[in-house]
């Protein structure tokens, strides 16, 4: 038995230290599952708190025989999915959190050219990710975050391997169509406010 | 263009051979909607893990106090709710009757005094009709339909012995 099953077991018998073990352990992947299901810190925040509650609440029904991950994971995409079909309009914003395209590359850094063009490709890649349906969504951040195989995507998602296959494909080629625009668009926002000098 | 099945590696995100992955960088050369996904899933992988404000864990803690307080409040809530509209409906329920016994005691002592009686006479004659029929009945049955009798009861206590025994020899809902 390692550590982490310990922790579980110790605080299915109603141990809260061993819980916030797991609360400390978990927290990063959690809130970042939430932060890239919702796209805003105090959503995420909020999220990443509700599931451990709920995981708290419901620990014993975590069967000890799947990965402990999953389990949390999935609760998390599940509530997320829950509130992201709940909203009526969409509540994306550029936060605090992360650095964002409009950011101001850092003049100590090495290469603060090369730091700007990795800030706008994640702002980037975050509304693209935003842009997916709920499902979808949580099915990409459990691959590329994750490296969730398709079968613990299934699992998680409480989908067929086979959905799971058609919506990631569906997905990146989503992905791939707004990345292919936002790039052209990124390159005519450029050649517009390029000097005439040059 | 032909993006088959460039395309298809792309969006299934399959395991590639050296030829195929040389054969798709010749592609990709050429094709910017092939270009698009690829760089897609190239940025999706570089993408960074968020991490939370610092204090999580303490915070979770909060809350936690607070949702355990919010249930002893839902509990309490409950319980009072439950109670007392258990006790309005016995109110409803049984306030003709007390009003009646309140009103005329001589009623409801009679009433019950007669009832005890008519209980305790019902069981009397019926402990005196099975001593008859007791007493009786081996007279009237014979032999044989005492033994048809008998094996139509063992057999019936046979079949009911099988029927438990096969339907708790597996542990139903669960697969073996």
């Amino acid at each position: 038995m390692n550590e982490e099953q310990a922790w579980v077991l110790q605080a299915q018998n109603g141990s809260d230290e061993a819980f916030t073990q797991i609360v400390e352990t978990y927290q990063t992947p959690v809130y970042n599952l939430c932060y890239r299901m919702l796209g805003e810190a105090a959503a995420a925040e909020d999220a990443a708190q509700e599931t451990f509650l709920r995981a708290y609440q419901h620990l014993h029904r975590y069967d000890n025989q799947r990965p402990f991950a999953t389990w949390l994971l999935s609760i998390a995409a599940h509530y997320c999915i829950d509130r992201l079909r709940r909203r009526t309009l969409p509540l994306f914003s550029v936060d605090e959190d992360e650095e964002n395209a409009f950011e101001i590359p850092d003049a100590q850094a090495p290469h603060p050219e090369q730091e700007m063009v990795h800030s706008e490709q994640r702002e980037q890649i975050h509304l693209l990710v935003s842009s997916l349906e709920a499902i979808d969504r949580a099915a990409i951040v459990m691959r590329y975050w994750y490296d969730f195989s398709e079968a613990e995507i299934a699992e998680a998602l409480h989908l067929t391997v086979s959905a799971v296959k058609s919506r990631l494909h569906r997905a990146r080629k989503q992905l791939g169509r707004l990345w292919q625009e936002s790039s052209t668009t990124a390159r005519v926002e450029r050649r517009v406010y390029e000097s005439p000098a040059f | 263009m032909n993006h088959r099945p460039f395309e298809d590696w792309l969006l299934d995100d399959q395991f590639l051979t050296v030829e195929q992955k040389r054969e798709l960088e010749v592609h990709l050369r050429v094709c910017k909607s092939c270009t698009a996904i690829a760089e897609a899933n190239l940025a999706l992988r570089a993408a960074r893990v968020v991490s939370p404000a610092p204090g999580f864990s303490a915070r979770w803690q909060e809350r936690l106090v607070l949702a355990r307080q919010a249930q002893r409040r839902r509990t309490l809530i409950g319980t009072l709710v439950f109670s007392l509209g258990g006790l309005f409906l016995l109110a409803l329920l049984t306030g003709p009757a007390i009003a009646a016994v309140i009103g005329s005691p001589a009623e409801w002592i009679s009433n019950l005094v007669r009832g005890a009686l008519f209980a305790y006479t019902l069981w009397m004659a019926a402990v005196e009709a099975g001593a008859v029929l007791f007493r009786v009945l081996p007279d009237f049955v014979p032999p044989f339909g005492w033994l048809v009798m008998l094996s139509t009861v063992g057999g019936l206590g046979l079949l009911w012995s099988v029927s438990i025994w096969r339907l708790t020899r597996t542990p139903q809902g669960v697969k073996r």
